[in-house]
């Protein structure tokens, strides 16, 4: 609420509240909600179900993914809600389980109702390295091929780490975006087969990445040639599994 | 059975104040998995190995168990301990009733989000920024304006500012106050700065 002033948001930015794993409020929240719909804001309601939690497996937590889509239109009065199924062992958006649990979640919302729904992304590795970018583009092309209507990120290095994103990983995200629209969804799924084993072995050991003073240079906030060379090569491996940029 | 008003935060809170009673463990151990298991035997859901579904039918039953674990379940409410229930015509008059499509920023920045389905040739917005991620006060600016300078990004999310003044922004402090707006004017400088100062964050 406090973001809501001279120079700051207006009612045309998307006013985040969240809801808590799994299907639970806190009346801060609620009065937030009251403060959001008094002044006709965009509402995003924010929830990350998570994989292995509470619900339980795949399939459960994706049960548990659509009720809380709905909630967010029937308790917040959202304008879109803000996905983000999410690994409990490995605290990232782009595993295996986690983008099936998000791709069957969307396509399932988008084909039975008119909710606006978009997805939070979290790679394990950091900026500037080939892994970030192939961990974040297997989530677009889930994300677009399913339908989803916005997705948001990139909180590199799984978001914890300081000053550890940067917009490369966004263009990457973008991009990807762009390729996938329109592609056919067994060919999506066969390029994802062929994706995710190339970084899924490496959870444990993904690569820490740069800091943005490490990877920009700050006065002309342009990427280095180091990290424009990875991007080039992940691109180049994209393109060998079969994306069309 | 039909509903004397729709669902609002108003309604929500009010419910919150009278539900059933239930310890949050009893919640988060007991009703939810037990649940979500129940609701994946009813409906026979298996994923296989698909990453984006091609079977309707699947999708169908995966929408019917999400529908009834709102409808069976509710919602928890930390603070009271009780549950809210709604009924299914609340829950139909939502869904009934969405925003199907708004706005995010102004003038030429702007940009519309708009309903998409599977296998869609229109791209989706892209959300571009740290999404939550720690940023240090010196840094927060270009990094902000590493995502606006982008044009496959059509709007910002933004970062957590470390310190404000050099304070870290405690919650309940005025810190926490100043380092909220102060977020939010630098993300509006900085796409200011890349030239889009109409971009919705």
């Amino acid at each position: 609420m406090a973001s809501d002033c001279a120079g700051g948001q207006l009612s045309s930015d998307s006013h985040e509240v969240s809801q808590l794993n799994e299907l639970k409020i806190d009346l801060d929240a609620i009065c937030v909600m009251a403060h959001y719909q008094g002044n006709s804001d965009i509402i995003m309601d924010e929830q990350m179900p998570i994989f292995g939690g509470y619900a339980g497996g795949i399939e459960e937590t994706a049960i548990v993914d659509i009720a809380t889509h709905i909630n967010a239109f029937v308790m917040s009065n959202a304008s879109w809600h803000l996905d983000g199924p999410v690994h409990i062992r490995w605290g990232s958006t782009n595993t295996r389980e986690t983008l099936q649990i998000a791709g069957w979640t969307c396509a399932t919302i988008s084909e039975f109702t008119d909710m606006l729904s978009g997805n939070q992304y979290y790679p394990c590795a950091g900026p500037c390295t080939e892994m970030c970018l192939l961990e974040l583009s297997a989530q677009s092309m889930t994300d677009t091929a399913s339908g989803r209507e916005i997705q948001s990120g990139v909180a590199a290095a799984k978001g914890v780490v300081q000053d550890k994103t940067t917009g490369m990983e966004a263009r990457m995200m973008g991009e990807v975006a762009r390729a996938t629209a329109g592609m056919d969804i067994s060919e999506v799924n066969d390029i994802l087969h062929k994706l995710i084993p190339l970084y899924e072995k490496d959870y444990a050991s993904a690569p820490e990445g740069k800091r943005f003073q490490e990877c920009y240079d700050i006065a002309t906030v342009t990427p280095t040639d180091e990290y424009v060379d990875i991007y080039a090569g992940a691109r180049k491996k994209l393109e060998e599994l079969g994306l069309v940029f | 059975m039909t509903y004397s008003r729709s669902m609002n935060c108003f309604e929500f809170y009010d419910r919150a104040k009278k539900g059933e009673k239930l310890s949050q463990d009893d919640w988060d151990l007991m009703t939810i998995p037990m649940k979500t298991m129940e609701l994946k035997q009813k409906y026979g859901l298996d994923f296989k190995d698909e990453f984006v579904p091609t079977d309707k039918d699947m999708m169908e039953n995966l929408f019917k168990a999400g529908f009834e674990m709102l409808l069976d379940c509710g919602i928890y409410c930390t603070d009271t301990s009780r549950i809210v229930k709604y009924t299914e015509d609340e829950i139909w008059d939502a869904l009934n009733n969405v925003q199907k499509e708004f706005t995010l920023g102004t003038g030429r920045d702007a940009v519309n989000v708009r309903k998409r389905n599977v296998g869609d040739k229109r791209r989706p917005i892209t959300q571009g920024g740290p999404t939550g991620s720690p940023i240090s006060e010196d840094m927060f600016m270009p990094v902000h304006m590493s995502y606006a300078l982008e044009k496959e990004v059509d709007t910002i999310v933004n970062g957590v500012m470390m310190t404000v003044r050099g304070k870290p922004p405690i919650p309940k402090t005025p810190y926490e106050v100043l380092a909220a707006k102060t977020e939010t004017r630098l993300i509006k400088q900085a796409a200011a700065m890349a030239g889009r100062p109409g971009m919705g964050i």
